[in-house]
């Protein structure tokens, strides 16, 4: 199997608007390769590009130039989708099926065997948490529940590439760590995943490599942490200093030759702070119910 | 092959569990089945013709009327739902052609127009025979052949109905395939099914023409369209007539109605297959 899961060379997408047929470029030259057994996260603004390169990727847009493979096969061919799973940006299903005969469909479509369909389906019904809501209709459930069986949908085949457009778009922030533990679960697994969200926060936790686009252009492509660091600045995390010790220590940098940009209390993020207190919350609330 | 039959199949499966689903589809059939059944009570329109063929001719008329507008309007609904609300997004980026999408959402509604074919021919015959049995009992001499009825014959014309309804299934979809809104779609289909109920006219045109491009345009523009007339064949069926209509011909209405829908179909999948979604 290539090593690219996903390879993208000199890519361009004009879509042409109006009567007179202006071309609006939507993608623009955009090379990208992303490697098997990663998590690839596509970042950018809204008009960036990010939803265009996913459709061309999946086959459901043509590219006005440029190349597009995954493993190795042209994505625009039938067979290059076997091994791919997608969840679209906040997904509308079949209403009137339940959750557990929407996944089974799905499976049908892409082909799982007969005799393996109700062990892959009840399988990633668990896996993303709606086994007890499973047998219910579609059209009952919440945001987070259709991202959940979304997520099912586009696992039921097993695929090797699966690709989350916005996967924690208005979710709660549990059901958004419980996806992310899902994402982090996939590539345990091997998957690859090419993730696309505005949660700058959940990417960065989440994401081996990033993408920033921009008017269709790559500005920024690279290993989350090597984008992060900055090479020429360290920081100390210290607890228990006194403000004389506190002192002594910027004397130290400044005889070392360092400069102290910044002094300042460490803070969790907000996220952090708030799946804490709704843990807490429902750990006590589950011993209480177990004391009755 | 198999598989993409397969595929097919699934397609079918759930567009059709979806539109039984609909309200639209149960109303359109409740209204259908009412109106067959009311035609007992509309007698005093009948203009002199006997009660069973005022039924017939009024029950035949009832599945033509909301069989088309049913297959116009729930082609059209289950197509665009799945652009709408973006479910085509999901199945298309599975491994499916675009060709096994559209003709599964093409049998799904096909399938779903049997069901509403097959029904409304049920309520009918069931009608008739009801009529039958007590006029029989009223007016003795006029039965001493025994039962005038052909029941058979009402499910003959539901069939032949049904294969029309195909038709213009396909060619719903095939306007859908470049349609940018249902309600264009619905307008469209629908002139499109009145061209093709007067179809003959133009048929008739070119066989008066002088040979030569006008009747080459005239007769192009004929075969373009299907001749829906074709399948007016209800006077030839359910009573006694002097020319019955023959197996052969049933059998070519049937095959001119599939090699139309196919056409259809297969046009409409040359416009999808570019269609950016």
């Amino acid at each position: 199997m290539p090593s690219h899961a996903i390879s993208i060379q000199n890519l361009t997408k004009d879509f042409s608007v109006g009567l007179r047929g202006l071309k609006l470029r939507a993608v623009d030259g955009l090379n990208l390769e992303v490697e098997a057994g990663q998590i690839y996260g596509l970042l950018g603004p809204n008009g960036s590009g990010k939803s265009t390169t996913i459709k061309i990727i999946l086959g459901l847009l043509r590219p006005s130039a440029g190349h597009c493979q995954l493993f190795g096969q042209p994505c625009a061919e039938v067979a290059a989708r076997r091994s791919l799973g997608f969840l679209p940006e906040a997904p509308y299903f079949y209403r009137d099926l339940s959750g557990r005969e929407l996944v089974r469909f799905y499976a049908r479509v892409c082909g799982v065997p007969r005799q393996q369909i109700r062990k892959q389906v009840d399988s990633v019904i668990e896996l993303v948490g709606m086994s007890e809501a499973a047998s219910r209709k579609v059209g009952t459930y919440s945001k987070g529940m259709l991202q959940r069986i979304g997520l099912a949908q586009a696992l039921v085949h097993d695929p090797e590439l699966v690709i989350l457009d916005e996967p924690t778009a208005g979710v709660d922030p549990l059901g958004a760590a419980d996806i992310a533990d899902i994402i982090r679960e996939l590539k345990r697994s091997g998957k690859t995943i090419l993730l696309s969200s505005h949660l700058l926060a959940q990417m960065e936790g989440l994401c081996d490599r990033v993408a920033i686009l921009h008017r269709g252009q790559l500005i920024r492509e690279g290993r989350v942490d090597d984008l992060l660091t900055q090479a020429d600045a360290q920081s100390f995390v210290v607890e228990g200093l006194d403000p004389a010790a506190q002192f002594k220590v910027e004397r130290a940098i400044a005889e070392a030759g360092g400069e102290l940009c910044r002094v300042e209390k460490t803070q969790r993020s907000l996220d952090a702070l708030f799946l804490e207190a709704v843990n807490e919350r429902a750990q006590a609330a589950a011993q209480e119910v177990s004391h009755d | 092959m198999i598989d993409s039959f397969q595929r097919m199949r699934w397609i079918a499966a759930n567009t059709f569990l979806e539109a039984v689903r609909q309200k639209f589809f149960n109303a359109v059939l409740l209204l259908s089945v009412a109106l067959v059944v009311g035609s007992v009570f509309f007698q005093q329109f009948d203009f002199g013709s006997s009660e069973l063929k005022f039924i017939s001719d009024f029950g035949f008329g009832a599945v033509f009327l909301f069989g088309s507008i049913l297959s116009i309007v729930l082609s059209t609904q289950l197509f665009f739902n799945e652009l709408d609300n973006r479910t085509a997004l999901t199945l298309l980026a599975k491994p499916i052609h675009k060709l096994e999408f559209l003709a599964g959402k093409f049998f799904g509604a096909y399938a779903l127009m049997f069901c509403f074919t097959f029904s409304l021919s049920l309520v009918l015959a069931g009608l008739l025979f009801w009529r039958e049995t007590v006029l029989m009992g009223q007016l003795a001499e006029g039965f001493d052949r025994g039962r005038l009825i052909r029941y058979g014959d009402v499910f003959v014309f539901g069939f032949i109905q049904w294969i029309k309804f195909g038709v213009i299934a396909a060619m719903t979809l095939f306007v859908g395939s470049f349609a940018q809104t249902n309600l264009f779609t619905i307008v469209v289909s629908f002139f499109g099914l009145v061209i093709c109920q007067l179809q003959y006219i133009a048929r008739d045109a070119y066989l008066g023409m002088a040979a030569g491009a006008g009747r080459w345009l005239v007769q192009g523009l004929s075969w373009l369209f299907p001749n829906f007339q074709l399948f007016n064949i209800g006077d030839q069926l359910v009573y006694p007539v002097e020319e019955p209509l023959a197996l052969v011909t049933l059998g070519l209405i049937t095959a001119y109605g599939l090699v139309y829908s196919v056409a259809f179909v297969l046009l409409a999948q040359l416009n999808f297959r570019s269609r950016e979604l």
